[in-house]
Formats: C-alpha cells, structure tokens, sequence
C-alpha cells in the first residue's frame, strides 16, 4: 500500500472551499451559541419562576439529546411546520448554536454564582441598578474565572461543525467526502482533513490548559 | 397553516425504533466497556517515567481528544480498511472508533485521579514491601477509582450521544431507524420528534441517576464533586 497525497494536494481548492465553510459556521455558532447562553444562564439565576422554569427546561432538553438529531430535526421536521424549507447552513447552525447555548448557559451560571454577595452589595451601595452591576461588576470578575470552560467549549463547537456534513453543508469533511469519492483516495484524504482539524485545534487545546493552569494558580 | 400531525405510521413502526435503541445501547456498552480498559492501559503508559512509553501514549489522547469524533469514524471507515485489507462492518468501525476516543477521554480522568492520590499513600505501599504494580492495584487505585466515579459517568452519557454519529455510516441504530421511517412514511416531522423524545428521555433519565449517585458520593466524602 502506498501513500499519494498528490491527488490530495491537487484538491487543495476544494479543501480551501471547506475550510471557509468550517470557518463560517463555528463562527456564527459561536456567537450565537454563547450570547444565547448568556441570556439563558441568566434565566437559570432568576428569581422569577417565569425566568427560571423555561430556561431550566431548555437547558435540560438540549443537553440532554444528541447535537446530530437536533441537525436532522431543524433539517427534514420544521420545514413541515413552515411555509419555507430551512438550508442546511442554517438547519446545522440552529442544532449546534442551541446545543452550545445549554451548555454555556451553565458555564455563565457558574461564573456568575460564583462572585461573591459582597461584590453585589458593594455595587448597590454605589447605587447601581441590578444590570449597571452586572454588567460593570459581576461579569467582567465572572469572565475571567470562565474562559477556560469558554474555550472549551469553542473547541467543541469547532469539532461539531463536522456533523453539518451529514446534511450535506460544504465543510471540511464534506469537502474530504467529495474528494475521496472522486480520486479513491479515502486514506490521503480522510487523513489530511484529520491532520487540518487538528493543526487547527491543537493550539487552541493547549492555550486552553494553560488558562487552566493560571487560573489554577491565581485562585 | 394547518398540518394534521399522525403518529400511526410511527408507532406502527415502534419495533424498528426499538430495534435501533437497543443497537444505539450496544454500541455504548461495548465502547465503554474498551474504552475503561484501553483507558487506563493509555494512563499508566503516560504517567510512565520511560519517554518511549509516555510520549506515544501522549500523543494518541492529545489526537483522538482534538480531532472531531466524525473525522475519527470516517477515517477508521472508508481509510483503515485499505491499509489493513479488511473489510469493515459499519458496528466494527463504530466500535473501534468510539473505543479509543472514549479511551483517550478516560485516560486523562484516570491520569487524574492517580495523581491525585497523595504521596503517602505510596510510601505506605512501599514501606509495607509492595512493588510498584501492587501498590498500584491494591493501595492507589482503589481509592482513585471512587473519586474518578463522576466524570466516568459524565463521558458515559456523552458518549451515548456521540453514539448517533454510526448513522451517517449506516449502522442501524435508533437515528438511522428515523432515517428509514421518514423515507418510508413520509412523516419526517413525527419521526424525528418521536426519535428526539426517545434519546431525550434515556439520556435524561441517566443524567438524573448520575447526579443522585454523585450527591451520594459528595455526602459520604468520596468524590472530587462539591
């Protein structure tokens, strides 16, 4: 058996078309995954039951099912229910900015019970509203004790972004899909998408740790 | 705009779906049951002094930890088989895949817990004349084990979900059952929904028995879960 990564090199087009659109829909669901995440994270730490229950329920739902049947279900379910039919852009990027949401949602919680009561106090004392001192206060403490989880979470979106492909979104491994399909080369081209995710990837994991490691030594 | 939901063609097919959740909990099984094994074989070869041991064992949980999980099972699908010359089952492939991933997540857990076993624990194997391995079998990992308990769970659950991912290779687990009765029925939308409930209600259940049995170990001291 001999290895051929020409037939893999005379793609790099291709690749780089995945790439782009790897690239576009980690960050549309990185966006959207944490800003959501922060407003249910905040539902999850209200004191108002019509905050609580709801945002409890979302989170529970969808941490609780598999990313890829979220996919297929915004895919080939809700168009029924809609006068429209839904791209698999947009299909995939619903599953996984939701999914992302429930999980950064306990992460923002985390963060924010996590500061002390006396930093709240101190803020009202100033005569802050609640969301002068959330905002000025509480969260900028939080942000720094949650960006590991953070970036974790990034990475995860980032690995996810593959399962676009099963609704056939022009990603990497779509792209590697196309290519193995169209030189028989399933081992060059299946390994050099590995390789991209993980060139990709492996600087984020360790910048990851080491914010694990300072944060470790600061607390 | 009006659609008149019917959940006959589904139920009508219940024993497909039930067929496919019991493939969907085969999977798991297996690949949890390799993963521990392979999982802590991967731990101690990285906590070894010996760099010919630590660095290989490195480098397969930094890779299968880094590189996105459908990646790994394409690859050990459609390229493996031309290396080795074996014909892949999309089961073998799921199996194989999932297995090392998982090993590779449980190895930094069980990495975890041994170190954090305190010094003298080993000092008292050894003053009592235990060699390494014993030490390590009937002193450290025995106490690891318990602290090790939430986050085994907590993979376990994970890796039920990324489970679902056999369905692009088609192995016949609950998804790709939904798969087959949309196509079949025509009913996508019931389909899909009766097959999210499913997993929702399996994977629910199990997180809320995880997080009962980690309140238990949090009270009786054992866990490293406050």
């Amino acid at each position: 058996m001999k290895w051929d990564f020409a037939s893999v090199f005379d793609n790099t087009d291709a690749l780089l078309v995945g790439a782009v659109g790897t690239l576009r829909i980690f960050a549309i669901c990185l966006v959207l995954g944490l800003s959501l995440g922060l407003a249910v994270g905040l539902g999850r730490d209200a004191r108002s039951r019509w905050l609580y229950i709801p945002a409890t329920v979302f989170v529970e739902f969808f941490r609780n099912t598999p990313v890829l049947v979220q996919i297929l279900w915004f895919y080939f379910a809700l168009p029924i229910l809609l006068p429209f039919s839904i791209s698999p852009l947009t299909s995939a990027s619903l599953g996984i900015s939701l999914n992302s949401a429930a999980f950064s949602a306990e992460i923002f919680r985390g963060g924010i019970q996590s500061i002390e009561r006396g930093q709240w106090d101190g803020a009202r004392a100033m005569g802050m509203r609640w969301s002068q001192a959330m905002r000025r206060i509480i969260l900028p403490q939080a942000l720094k004790r949650m960006l590991p989880a953070l970036t974790n979470r990034a990475i995860e979106i980032f690995k996810m972004s593959t399962l676009a492909s099963a609704v056939a979104y022009v990603e990497l491994l779509q792209q590697g899909k196309l290519i193995a399909s169209l030189n028989y080369n399933p081992i060059e081209a299946y390994t050099a998408v590995a390789v991209i995710f993980f060139v990709i990837l492996w600087p984020l994991v360790q910048f990851s740790y080491f914010m694990e490691r300072r944060l470790r030594r600061d607390e | 705009m009006a659609y008149q939901w019917d959940f006959t063609p589904v139920l009508v097919n219940a024993p497909l779906l039930a067929q496919g959740l019991l493939n969907t909990l085969k999977v798991t099984g297996v690949a949890l049951s390799c993963g521990l094994v392979l999982g802590l074989a991967l731990a101690l070869l990285r906590l070894s002094r010996r760099p010919w041991a630590s660095m290989p064992a490195g480098f397969v949980i930094e890779v299968f930890r880094t590189t996105p999980p459908l990646v790994q099972l394409f690859w050990f699908f459609f390229a493996l088989p031309m290396i080795v010359g074996i014909e892949m089952t999309p089961l073998m492939a799921a199996v194989v895949t999932f297995s090392i991933q998982s090993a590779a997540f449980f190895a930094e857990v069980f990495r975890a817990g041994i170190l954090s076993i305190e010094r003298g624990q080993w000092d008292g194997a050894r003053a009592i004349g235990m060699n390494h391995g014993q030490a390590l079998r009937r002193i450290v990992l025995p106490q690891a084990i318990k602290r090790m308990i939430p986050a085994f769970m907590e993979r376990s659950i994970e890796l039920m979900k990324t489970t679902t991912l056999v369905a692009t290779i088609s192995y016949a687990d609950l998804l790709f059952a939904a798969n087959e009765i949309s196509q079949k029925t025509f009913r996508p939308l019931e389909t899909y929904t009766v097959v999210a409930l499913i997993y929702f209600t399996v994977i629910f259940l199990a997180s809320l028995l995880v997080r009962r049995f980690e309140l238990h170990l949090a009270r009786s001291g054992e866990s490293t879960v406050h």
